[in-house]
């Protein structure tokens, strides 16, 4: 039956053409700019290096600091951190947490030539939470960090920048004034990746001044490696307890009486850094919502468009409907003849969209809009198009699957008189 | 004929319906793409009110969040000092300045004052003895900031001439009292009107702005992150690092970054225009789209309607006034299609929804998409209409 | 006042060439009524499409008035269509999106006048036909006599001289066809239009003044 039904709609596709020629292009646009979409959004959030543990990790990215007047809404400053989050590797469902800066671009002059690199200065532990592809060397140690040693990682682009490429360890940068021995090299991170891009790291400890230290609001992120990511609710729920218990040490109490923070994995700390609204109860839900919400009203005109060839289509083909009607065929039977006509043109559409998007990405990537950044299709990705595909093939087909059925058997066949 | 139309596509809502609410969506994309575009282009063509060619900035960081309570912004005031003199006194350097807010960033400051009752909004910033000459900023009346101001009794501030007008209408601002009086507060004074400093650069529109005063004797809150050094045309990136070394060594615990106004500018531009190139290039996209579809649904129409043609041929209708019928139909359902965007449009500024749109952007803005709408219609109808005037009247009126 | 000669209409597709019309001859004086019968596919409609100028024959002229209407352009054409002739169709062919007074003001649409003055003549043309009472209504409101005296007030709205009709009675019961031939006479009559008629029915063709016989695109007799 299914297979029959695949057959009358190639035939009656191929009839034609124009009309599927222009679903076809419509549809595939649309499937195009989704799977961009998806892709990029893929690209920032999934599990990948050096985020390869993103489904176990969270992370402090922002603290709102609230009083009767005033509010301040910043990354969160070590000293906030290193005495309510740090603790928090003790846990038995915490593997460990680090600590690590916000980048900030710092200039090296080399030869007459100006360099600006992205730095974030990191503990010992970052490295262990997130894992880094090194090239060479090996990362900085949480003893180096104690220590106050200037070390520095850097990335593929800055060996480039600053060696030529060749080797880089054991040699001498010099970066905002400062001298770091490179001890390791790292593929490089797309710059999408808000918690770990960079193009050298060194050792908090190496900063110019120690005011870092009592900072509540500052440049830092902590990142939390759970046991297990069954484990994340319970840790959320006890950072919300610390976040309680901070509110009662609070440096300023007069001007800030409450602190708004969250435990957030990369989707729902992407919500709160970038959704506007400094309290939100759920960053995760929020951005999914937005994202949908995002999603649809693209989606919108592209649906109208094929709903409107849809109907013409039917009406094109009253009269054999009335044929099929008087002959017995059931509305139920036509409108699951239409719409499965109409997910296979979707579907059609979808594979040519893949195809170009493909190729758009390829593009995107050797372009270097956004530095680093390799995006690419993955079944992940293909299989979010294909749910998007069938949803628009069928949403575009009720309608005028409805209006079909609608179709009165005799006046189908009289046509529509002049 | 257009009576007989009107009634025609009315008569056939039911069918017109999508095409017109396609038209209306399709109206309400070029309208929101049209509209930021013109937003950007009309206030591009203002002037800016400062020169950033040869101006270099040094964002300066102290170790320290501006969160914080600073408890020690008189040292940090006095190094500032420091800096300030070290900097001036080199070859290269034109003028030098600090300020707290800096050219092209989008994010800043910005007060609301009292006057009379009335209150006014502005974006403020906080700048040193020297800025006007480091931004080349254009003086209309009285003077820049001197050092000898900190010590009035009254702040002294200079404003933009859209603040003086609207504050002062035609009368000279120089020596008036700004605004009502704040319990506690220093009462301000003019001493000067520049022509203006449109801070957030030159696609983001003209306010008020009102600049006070930082001092460097009498250190008032948090000194300047920014400084701003006018160099001579031609200063190499040699000139940075020795600017860099210089100030690296009367200020060791600081950071410098050094970024010419342009580079800044340019970041500005692309943050503010990738959205609407991004958009833009979806828009294109979905009129295409939009388009064909529009195309194959008038195809499909008037081949349903061939025997209506034979008709209206047969009734004395010439090749031609079939074609005009035609194109006069679509160019009926476009109106509709765009009387309805238009009715959802004009919310916006009857509802005040957004502040910052000029009625010349916005009357701008509808115009640009109803011109496209009737344009797109056209183009998209004159096929179909052409295979319409091209029915064989014999042929389509023959028995079945 | 339309004269034919020697005419002949040819169909092409891509293997057959058909011949509708073969050589037909015919002179229609002014306030004739003429029936033109024969058996279904003869060149019935054929000859009648190329009296009311909306086809041309492949060989041979139609003239009216005298003037040999082969040089017309499409605009002179449609001009002389709009002014001079009215079309009576068995499918009656009326527009359903469009109500009945609607329907009748279609010729006049084709011509300069005013929105006030179409509305009067569709309503004398409604009245002429005697369906005063149903000017709002919708074509598929109307019983098939209806619609066939809609299509009449169509035709003669714009006061036409010559009135073509193709099997007018030829969907319609005989009781309804007799009130459709009544009118078309009474038009004849009263009003010296001249009418040429497409029918099978003899019955109808008696009443006209002169039957002219087709057979295979021939004219015989």
């Amino acid at each position: 039956m299914i297979k029959n039904y695949l057959k009358i709609a190639l035939k009656v596709l191929g009839r034609r053409k124009f009309f599927t020629f222009i679903s076809l292009f419509g549809i595939s646009v649309t499937l195009l700019v989704l799977l961009v979409a998806t892709a990029l959004l893929d690209h920032v959030f999934s599990a990948q290096t050096p985020e390869v543990h993103a489904d176990r990790m969270l992370g402090v990215y922002q603290l709102t600091m609230r009083g009767p007047d005033d509010s301040e809404n910043s990354h969160p400053g070590y000293g906030f951190l290193d005495r309510y989050v740090r603790p928090m590797a003790k846990l038995p469902n915490v593997e460990r947490v680090a600590l690590v800066t916000e980048t900030r671009t710092v200039v090296s002059y080399l030869n007459g030539r100006k360099i600006q690199s992205a730095m974030r200065r990191a503990d010992g532990e970052f490295w262990r939470v997130l894992a880094f592809d090194f090239v060479e060397g090996e990362p900085f140690t949480v003893a180096d960090n104690e220590g106050g040693r200037f070390v520095a990682v850097i990335s593929e682009t800055a060996r480039e920048r600053f060696f030529g490429g060749s080797p880089a360890v054991g040699q001498t940068i010099e970066a905002d004034g400062q001298r770091f021995r490179v001890v390791g090299v790292v593929r490089d991170v797309p710059v999408l990746r808000y918690a770990s891009a960079a193009d050298l790291w060194v050792p908090i400890t190496t900063a110019k001044t120690s005011a870092y230290k009592e900072e509540w609001l500052g440049a830092f992120t902590a990142l939390i490696l759970a046991r297990n990511s069954a484990d994340l609710p319970q840790i959320k729920a006890e950072f919300q307890s610390r976040l309680r218990d901070a509110e009662h040490h609070l440096p300023d109490p007069k001007t800030f009486t409450t602190l708004i923070a969250g435990a957030d994995t990369l989707p729902e700390g992407a919500a709160r850094i970038f959704l506007p609204g400094e309290q939100v109860a759920n960053p995760g839900g929020r951005m999914r919502a937005a994202l949908l919400a995002l999603m649809l009203g693209f989606m919108l005109l592209p649906t109208i468009n094929l709903v409107n060839i849809n109907l013409s289509r039917i009406l094109d083909r009253a009269s054999e409907i009335g044929v099929r009607r008087a002959f017995g065929a059931s509305a139920r039977t036509l409108v699951g003849q239409f719409l499965i006509e109409n997910l296979v043109l979707t579907l059609i559409g979808a594979a040519i969209g893949l195809v170009l998007a493909a190729g758009v990405l390829r593009a995107f990537n050797v372009s270097g809009i956004l530095p680093n950044t390799h995006l690419q299709l993955n079944l992940r990705i293909f299989a979010d198009g294909l749910g998007i595909a069938v949803f628009f093939g069928l949403f575009s087909g009720v309608y005028p699957a409805w209006r079909m059925s609608k179709l009165h058997p005799v006046e189908a066949l009289r046509g529509r008189s002049a | 004929m257009t009576r007989h139309l009107l009634k025609l596509v009315w008569n056939r809502k039911r069918s017109n319906a999508l095409m017109i609410l396609e038209i209306c969506v399709s109206f309400l994309v070029v309208f929101g793409v049209a509209t930021l575009g013109l937003f950007f282009l009309d206030n591009y063509r203002r002037p800016l009110g400062y020169q950033w060619q040869s101006t270099w900035n040094v964002a300066i960081g102290m170790g320290r969040s501006d969160a914080e309570p600073s408890g020690d912004s008189t040292a940090q005031q006095a190094t500032l000092a420091r800096l300030l003199r070290e900097v001036r006194s080199l070859g290269p350097v034109v003028a030098a300045a600090g300020s707290w807010v800096l050219p092209f960033e989008q994010g800043g400051w910005s007060s609301r004052y009292q006057f009379k009752g009335r209150s006014l909004d502005m974006d403020a910033d906080r700048a040193t003895v020297g800025f006007d000459q480091a931004m080349g900023l254009d003086l209309v009346a009285g003077r820049w900031f001197e050092e000898a101001d900190a010590a009035l009794v009254e702040e002294p501030i200079v404003i933009n001439r859209t603040l003086a007008r609207a504050v002062y209408g035609a009368e000279d601002p120089v020596g008036k009292r700004f605004a009502d009086e704040r319990p506690g507060e220093r009462p301000f004074r003019v001493v000067g009107v520049i022509s203006d400093f449109r801070k957030k650069g030159e696609l983001m529109p003209n306010g008020n702005f009102i600049f006070h005063f930082a001092s460097m004797d009498h250190p008032e809150g948090k000194p300047p992150r920014n400084l701003l050094i006018r160099v001579r045309p031609g200063t190499t990136v040699a000139f940075e690092e020795a600017l860099v070394k210089r100030m690296q060594a009367v200020a060791p615990e600081w950071s410098f970054e050094v970024r010419p106004l342009a580079q800044v500018r340019a970041t500005s531009f692309r943050f503010l225009l990738t959205p609407l190139i991004v958009a833009g290039t979806l828009a294109f996209f979905l009129l295409l789209m939009v388009g064909l579809g529009l195309i194959g649904v008038l195809w499909q129409n008037l081949l349903q309607r061939t025997r209506e043609i034979g008709l209206r041929r047969a009734a004395g209708a010439s090749r031609v006034a079939v074609h005009r019928q035609v194109l006069l139909e679509q160019l009926v359902l476009t109106s509709l299609g765009v009387l309805l965007g238009t009715l959802l449009v004009v919310q916006i500024p009857v509802l005040d929804l957004i502040g910052v749109l000029s009625n010349r952007v916005f009357a701008s803005g509808l115009l640009f998409a109803m011109i496209t709408m009737y344009l797109i219609s056209i183009l998209c109808a004159l096929y179909p209409s052409s295979l319409a005037s091209r029915v064989q009247p014999a042929e389509a009126l023959r028995y079945e | 006042m339309i004269n034919l000669q020697q005419v002949s209409k040819l169909y092409r597709t891509d293997r057959v060439e058909t011949t509708a019309l073969d050589n037909i001859n015919l002179e229609i004086g002014k306030g004739e009524f003429i029936s033109i019968m024969g058996p279904s596919g003869c060149g019935k409609s054929t000859l009648l499409n190329l009296i009311g100028l909306l086809d041309e024959p492949s060989s041979g002229s139609v003239a009216l008035d005298g003037k040999a209407i082969d040089r017309y352009g499409d605009r002179d054409l449609s001009r002389v269509r709009n002014e001079r002739i009215g079309f009576v169709f068995q499918q009656f062919h009326l527009v359903s999106d469009l109500s009945v007074v609607d329907n009748v003001e279609i010729p006049l649409l084709y011509r300069r006048m005013s929105n006030g003055e179409r509305r009067r003549a569709a309503l004398a043309a409604l009245d002429r036909v005697g369906l005063s009472s149903r000017i709002h209504h919708f074509p598929t409101q109307l019983s098939g006599g209806q619609q066939q005296r809609v299509a009449i007030a169509r035709a003669i709205v714009g006061r036409p001289g010559i009135l073509l009709a193709d099997e007018p009675t030829g969907n319609l019961d005989s009781q309804m066809g007799d009130e459709i031939m009544g009118i078309l006479e009474d038009l004849n009559a009263n009003e010296k239009t001249t009418i040429v008629m497409v029918t099978h029915d003899p019955r109808l063709a008696e009443k006209t003044h002169r039957t002219i016989r087709l057979f295979d695109g021939r004219q015989v007799q």
